[in-house]
């Protein structure tokens, strides 16, 4: 595996108190913040942050971390000393959220100090049989689908990890699922401890971005471009959307911005949602001689100031 | 060993969360979710029977934004829930500048 200087991920030195590190920590998520970052990797920097935040914010996990020593640099093949393992308590290969080689190195901390941070020590743990018990954390992770496969339900491969074994899930994605539903795959989170059952693996449905579309809850927008005279004139086009082709009328007099409601083309989930389609007008080029010609003539023989509005 | 397995799972929307549920996912306890619920800070609830509570996709979306602003900043959970409501703006007018090619 890689090893990953969490040190440096954070700006911070390997001596540094509990309290500078948490001031490093906030620094960064303020800055790579998605909602807020300029910066292109603003994701993948935030994903670096927590993640060396989850070991070097939580004692006993940093020194942990600490006990695998400074040996590597940052990007180098690494294994952990053979008894870090018990020396540490548990730790195995389980659940990276759609898990690739990467996240193993954080997976080594992953189930330490479990059932403690929010929940008081141990909600959902008990003695079973004299023994301790506890349920598996329950893992969440995000999937992308096309708007497309919202329409027709579609099939999504994770591969994920839980105790030494690897596996794949083959995930069925409902039609008419809508971005930031959750899909509850019970039983598929990590593995418990004693005998207890698994956590459940939730995954947050979201949609690739697509420039022909812009979806809302269920409704989705989309943009026609137009030609003038079937704006002027009305006309009956053919428009491809996610569900197939529709002929549409466009009503005589439309402007560019004007809304057309399909009912029920939207996403088709329990109520489904609408398809709006918003007419774009586009001016063919006056790059040839007949065209420059036809536009000398509206220009002359129409009325017309586009500038009325403004007062003009 | 590798090992593939298809398997179908259940959309929030269609089968609620309750309220133990939610927190379990969340990894909070119980009455951590029962304060921002009555505040009005986390679904829309508050007057039904607490075990008739149900939380649906959005709510487990904001708990789990509103968790990671408090444990982040140890931010208070109003201050928490005005970043997320921010967050969510920022989200709507990004798409809407989306929409009109403007990003």
């Amino acid at each position: 595996m890689e090893y990953k200087d969490y040190y440096q991920t954070l700006g911070v030195e390997r001596t540094a108190s509990a309290d500078d590190i948490k001031k490093a920590y906030r620094k960064l998520v303020r800055q790579y913040h998605p909602d807020v970052s300029k910066h292109k990797d603003a994701t993948e920097k935030t994903k670096e942050i927590n993640e060396a935040y989850e070991v070097l914010g939580d004692a006993e996990k940093r020194a942990a971390y600490d006990a695998l020593g400074q040996a590597p640099r940052q990007g180098q093949g690494f294994q952990p000393p053979p008894d870090w393992g018990r020396q540490y308590g548990q730790y195995d290969f389980g659940g990276g959220e759609g898990g690739s080689a990467e996240d193993i190195f954080a997976d080594l901390f992953a189930h330490m100090g479990r059932g403690r941070s929010h929940r008081g020590g141990g909600a959902g743990a008990g003695m079973g049989g004299g023994g301790f018990q506890m349920r598996g954390e329950d893992i969440h992770a995000a999937i992308s689908i096309d708007l497309r496969d919202a329409y027709q339900g579609a099939t999504r491969t994770i591969g994920l990890r839980a105790g030494q074994q690897e596996k794949t899930l083959s995930v069925n994605i409902p039609k008419g699922v809508t971005p930031g539903q959750q899909l509850r795959l019970a039983g598929q989170g990590h593995p418990g401890i004693g005998g207890g059952g698994p956590g459940d693996l939730y995954l947050e449905i979201q949609f690739n971005p697509d420039a022909r579309y812009r979806v809302d809850g269920s409704s989705v927008y989309q943009n026609v471009p137009v030609a003038p005279w079937e704006a002027a004139l009305g006309a009956g086009i053919s428009v491809p959307t996610p569900s197939g082709a529709v002929e549409v009328t466009v009503p005589p007099g439309s402007q560019s911005g004007r809304k057309l409601r399909l009912k029920g083309r939207g996403i088709p989930s329990s109520q489904p949602g609408d398809l709006y389609l918003i007419l774009d007008v586009v001016l063919p080029p006056a790059t040839s001689q007949r065209a420059r010609e036809l536009y000398e003539t509206m220009a002359r023989d129409l009325a017309f100031n586009p500038r009325e509005r403004i007062g003009a | 060993m590798h090992e593939m397995t298809s398997i179908s799972g259940v959309l929030l929307d269609d089968a609620a969360l309750t309220l133990e549920e939610l927190a379990r996912a969340c990894n909070v306890e119980p009455e951590w979710v029962v304060r921002r619920v009555r505040a009005g800070i986390l679904g829309g609830q508050p007057a039904v029977q607490i075990t008739e509570w149900r939380f649906r996709s959005g709510d487990l979306l904001r708990a789990r934004r509103l968790l990671r602003v408090e444990r982040d900043f140890d931010a208070n959970e109003d201050v928490a829930a005005l970043v997320v409501d921010l967050g969510d703006e920022v989200r709507r007018l990004r798409a809407r500048l989306h929409a009109l090619g403007l990003d």
